[in-house]
């Protein structure tokens, strides 16, 4: 097959599990939250509601795609592509399998998070384009949330890459392989347990989901910075939204909890071919925790959520790169 | 010049062609910073609109903006008027209830009961022990509703969205009793004046005590989720603190003042129905912050169901209501009666010149002069404080803009 | 307490909270039960013949207070009232049931039927009664509303109910 079929392929697979994922968890969003509120969540498009977003998609496309006369002509539309963008292509090195991936690159880990750093942009961009004091107001709050947590996004990550020896996301993965004790999997959570906090925190805050989603507070700005946007301009938006929460989760799951790896058959070929659906269930699981904490716990303040970044989590974080650098050495030497 | 205080967007009215009159705005907000001159940054005149998810109902705020922090807030209000003072000029005194449901419509017993007592008093008309124990049991399972409903909405105004619909449970299971006994879910017309207008019916008292013996595990529920939270502590202590001076100042009344320390409970103060024979708290804060006003009520909502078990331990025998005219005369005069109503001291003045319709009927709303304070209390805060100080005054807009 | 600790009780709450039966009655497929005294539309009652014990008194129209029923009477007391319309405006209704506790002969009554939404808003104006005979009251006395209940069977012509019903229904 020609390199460039191989590619057109490889993409449209992407795009192809973007989309497919986006569907599947808005539903389950739905579904989830419902039923943490003793609600039924969708239930009449189809058998159990399933078809209830691929509705709400043809249902976006078929809106009228207006612009506020006063919004910014060029920006106003630039802005939804640089939020989806980049969470595609951070899709690019999650390794599904020691074989399923679209890209094997040598430094996913500083890939993936360099993509996911254009999404505050994007939001900047959306809340200020949208020329509505609210949506500004929900747009400079992302700005200063999600510049804030990224820090200790990237410290808390650098714990696992010195244990793994590596920024590939298929050699950490490797890495975890085995059993200690003979029971206890190798993987990353238990000697990163402080990182792992530290990523899933930041991680919640760098998705925008509760309890850190003062930016699109529903109580307060209604949509925050996307309050102007309707139609399937909306749709990426919210569509990126639910992809950036599957690329955490993917991220999270490699880094900490094995990927792929079933603890004990790590060389067993069966398991192997199965990678791709353990892979997806631990990042579903994960993705269950998060909107069970989505359907709990209320907003933090901006202000408060702020300082929590600066003064509480950066410090932390920066302390446990530095102890582990030297727990390492010192067990390693 | 017209005065336009009135539209507030941006810019100003338009003059002439292209070109726009400086904004009148209402007072105390201005664009650039007082004491400052024309080179310095603009603040942001922004409104919490009359459409808005968080302001429980169309009330309209205008908050100057310096980044978050708000500088100066301005209510404006009467989105929701609907003339019930004029209204009830051409209602007889037994049709005036349906006004009065719709004024308060989270608390229509209280409302209906103050109005009833106002002619009972003018027509000194005695109202039997059983009219009077129907009408304190229904009023506090009204208070509890209504409680109940502020602990679901203040928790989503903070961001908690299981709150709210546990809440609604509660509120299905109270409002369910309610409409057995009266009629309706919310427009009750249950209080008449001489007594109400139908005894209980077969099975309530057991609906009751159902919902008794389940709702302590959900209140504690409530706790853990609310009040026992490490992120809705910070959201709410010290935000929104109306000190005892101020808020007495301000005419405040009910849960608020009582969170600044403040012992005033009409139904202590000036006993009506028949609270003088229940035995019951009144819970006090001390801060006068959002937290002390949110934990107040909740602690109301235990001291109310401690009043409905001491109610339905001993139902009294009588009729439901005195032998009153069809129609109803008052004699020439007027009064002011007061009830404690979910929301604060609400009162009735009546105004009778002897004929069967009200001369005037003044009801003294008491989320209107809770909301009075707002100016003050949200000058300081971030946005996300104005909407839980807001919140936490538990305001319905029925009753503020009649 | 340990800082922390509030954020897995909340949690636990929450999944307690999933296990237990959903609240939502899922219209229309089950309906709520709707108890006895709940008021919606208005409707008529008859007695065994099928006539409607209505007797033209039109207290009912003076009673309501947003004036929304209108009667159309010929006739007089002597040789036998005919009503010819006994218009409702059901759009603006409220049901207050102000009209049936006034209605002395206990001949309306506030009906169970609530699902009462159309698109088609002259659905909204009903003709509950027309071109019928009024009944003949006995005794077509002015009664309290509020009056305390005798020791009469309900429904008797001429036995003041206050809320136009039977005894509180057990």
């Amino acid at each position: 097959m020609s390199p460039l079929l191989v590619i057109v392929l490889r993409t449209l697979a992407g795009l192809g599990l973007l989309l497919l994922n986006g569907v599947v968890l808005i539903y389950m969003l739905r579904k989830v939250l419902a039923h943490l509120h003793l609600r039924i969540g969708p239930n009449r498009v189809g058998p159990w509601g399933v078809f209830q977003t691929s509705m709400d998609v043809v249902k976006l496309l078929t809106k009228e795609d207006f612009r506020p006369a006063t919004a910014d002509k060029w920006l106003f539309r630039l802005a939804p592509l640089l939020i989806f963008v980049p969470s595609f292509m951070a899709y690019l090195v999650i390794g599904f399998s020691p074989t399923w991936h679209f890209a094997n690159l040598d430094t996913g880990v500083l890939f993936v998070f360099a993509v996911l750093s254009f999404v505050p942009i994007g939001i900047m961009m959306a809340g200020w384009a949208s020329n509505s004091k609210w949506s500004l107001i929900g747009g400079m709050r992302a700005a200063g949330q999600q510049i804030a947590y990224e820090v200790p996004l990237l410290l808390s990550v650098l714990g696992v890459v010195m244990l793994a020896g590596s920024l590939d996301l298929k050699v950490i993965v490797e890495s975890q392989a085995g059993l200690w004790l003979g029971f206890l999997p190798k993987w990353f959570i238990l000697p990163q347990f402080l990182g792992f906090w530290l990523f899933a925190i930041a991680a919640l805050a760098e998705s925008n989901q509760t309890p850190f989603d003062m930016s699109e507070a529903e109580s307060e700005l209604v949509t925050g910075f996307a309050n102007e946007y309707s139609g399937m301009r909306f749709g990426f938006m919210f569509l990126a939204e639910f992809s950036n929460l599957f690329v955490s989760c993917a991220v999270g799951t490699t880094l900490f909890f094995g990927g792929w790896l079933l603890p004990g058959l790590e060389h067993n070929a069966v398991a192997l071919a199965l990678g791709p659906i353990v892979f997806m269930v631990k990042v579903y699981l994960g993705i269950f925790c998060m909107m069970w904490i989505r359907g709990t716990l209320p907003r933090i303040r901006i202000d408060q959520m702020l300082s929590f970044a600066w003064k509480a989590l950066i410090p932390l974080s920066l302390a446990w790169v530095v102890i582990f650098a030297v727990i390492l050495k010192a067990v390693r030497a | 010049m017209t005065d336009d205080r009135l539209r507030v967007t941006s810019e100003g009215p338009i003059v002439a062609e292209g070109r726009r009159e400086p904004l009148l705005l209402p007072r105390g907000l201005r664009r650039v910073p007082r004491g400052v001159d024309e080179l310095a940054t603009e603040h942001l005149i922004v409104n919490m609109g009359p459409q808005h998810p968080s302001t429980h109902g169309v009330l309209h705020i205008l908050l100057e903006l310096d980044g978050e922090t708000v500088m100066a807030a301005e209510a404006s209000l009467g989105y929701l008027h609907r003339g019930i003072e004029k209204l009830a000029e051409s209602r007889r005194h037994h049709q005036v209830g349906t006004l009065l449901d719709r004024a308060d419509y989270v608390s229509g017993i209280h409302t209906e009961l103050a109005y009833a007592m106002a002619v009972e008093r003018l027509m000194e008309i005695e109202v039997p022990e059983k009219a009077q124990w129907l009408r304190t049991l229904m009023a506090e399972i009204n208070r509890i509703a209504s409680h109940v409903l502020f602990v679901g909405t203040f928790g989503m105004d903070t961001g908690s969205m299981p709150t709210f619909l546990y809440t609604m449970r509660e509120r299905e299971a109270l409002v369910d009793i309610l409409e057995a006994v009266t009629g309706s879910r919310m427009m009750f017309n249950y209080v008449r004046p001489g007594g109400v207008t139908g005894d209980l019916p077969g099975g309530i008292i057991e609906k009751l005590e159902t919902f008794l013996s389940t709702v302590d595990t959900y209140l504690d529920e409530y706790d853990v989720l609310l009040t026992d939270n490490e992120i809705f502590g910070p959201r709410t202590k010290g935000v929104g603190v109306i000190d005892r001076t101020t808020a007495i100042a301000f005419g405040m009344t009910g849960a608020p003042l009582r969170a600044t320390g403040m012992d005033w409970d009409v139904r202590k103060v000036r006993p009506y129905a028949a609270y003088a024979q229940l035995d019951f708290d009144v819970p006090l804060g001390s801060q006068g912050d959002c937290f002390d006003r949110y934990v107040v009520k909740t602690a109301e909502i235990r001291q109310s169901l401690e009043m409905i078990r001491q109610l339905i331990a001993g139902v009294p025998e009588g009729e439901y209501t005195a032998k009153v005219p069809r129609v109803l005369r008052p004699p020439a005069g007027e009064v002011y009666t007061a009830v404690e109503s979910p929301r604060g001291e609400l009162g009735i003045h009546l105004v009778s010149d002897g004929s069967d319709l009200p001369y005037r009927m003044r009801l003294r709303s008491p989320a209107y002069y809770n909301l009075a304070v707002v100016d003050e209390a949200l000058a300081g805060g971030l946005i996300a404080d104005a909407v839980v100080t807001l919140g936490s005054l538990d305001i319905v807009l029925g009753e503020i803009d009649r | 307490m340990i800082w922390g600790l509030g954020f897995f009780r909340a949690m636990g709450v929450t999944m307690r909270n999933m296990f237990r039966p959903t609240m939502t009655v899922q219209y229309p497929d089950e309906h709520l039960v709707i108890p006895e005294r709940a008021r919606w539309a208005l409707a008529h009652k008859f007695d065994e013949s099928g006539a409607p014990k209505c007797t033209a008194c039109l207290i009912c129209e003076r009673e309501c207070p947003d004036h929304i029923i209108h009667m159309t009477v010929s006739g007089d007391a002597a040789s036998g009232k005919h009503i010819d319309e006994y218009r409702y405006e059901l759009g603006a209704c409220m049901m207050c049931g102000l009209c049936v506790a006034a209605c002395p002969f206990d001949a309306i009554e506030m009906s169970h039927e609530y699902e009462l939404a159309t698109p088609d808003p002259d659905k909204l104006i009903r003709i509950l009664l027309r071109d019928v005979d009024a009944a003949s009251g006995k005794r077509a006395k002015e009664v309290a509303p509020v009056a305390a209940r005798e020791a009469g069977a309900p429904g008797e012509p001429g036995a003041p109910s206050a809320d136009g019903r039977g005894d509180g229904d057990a």
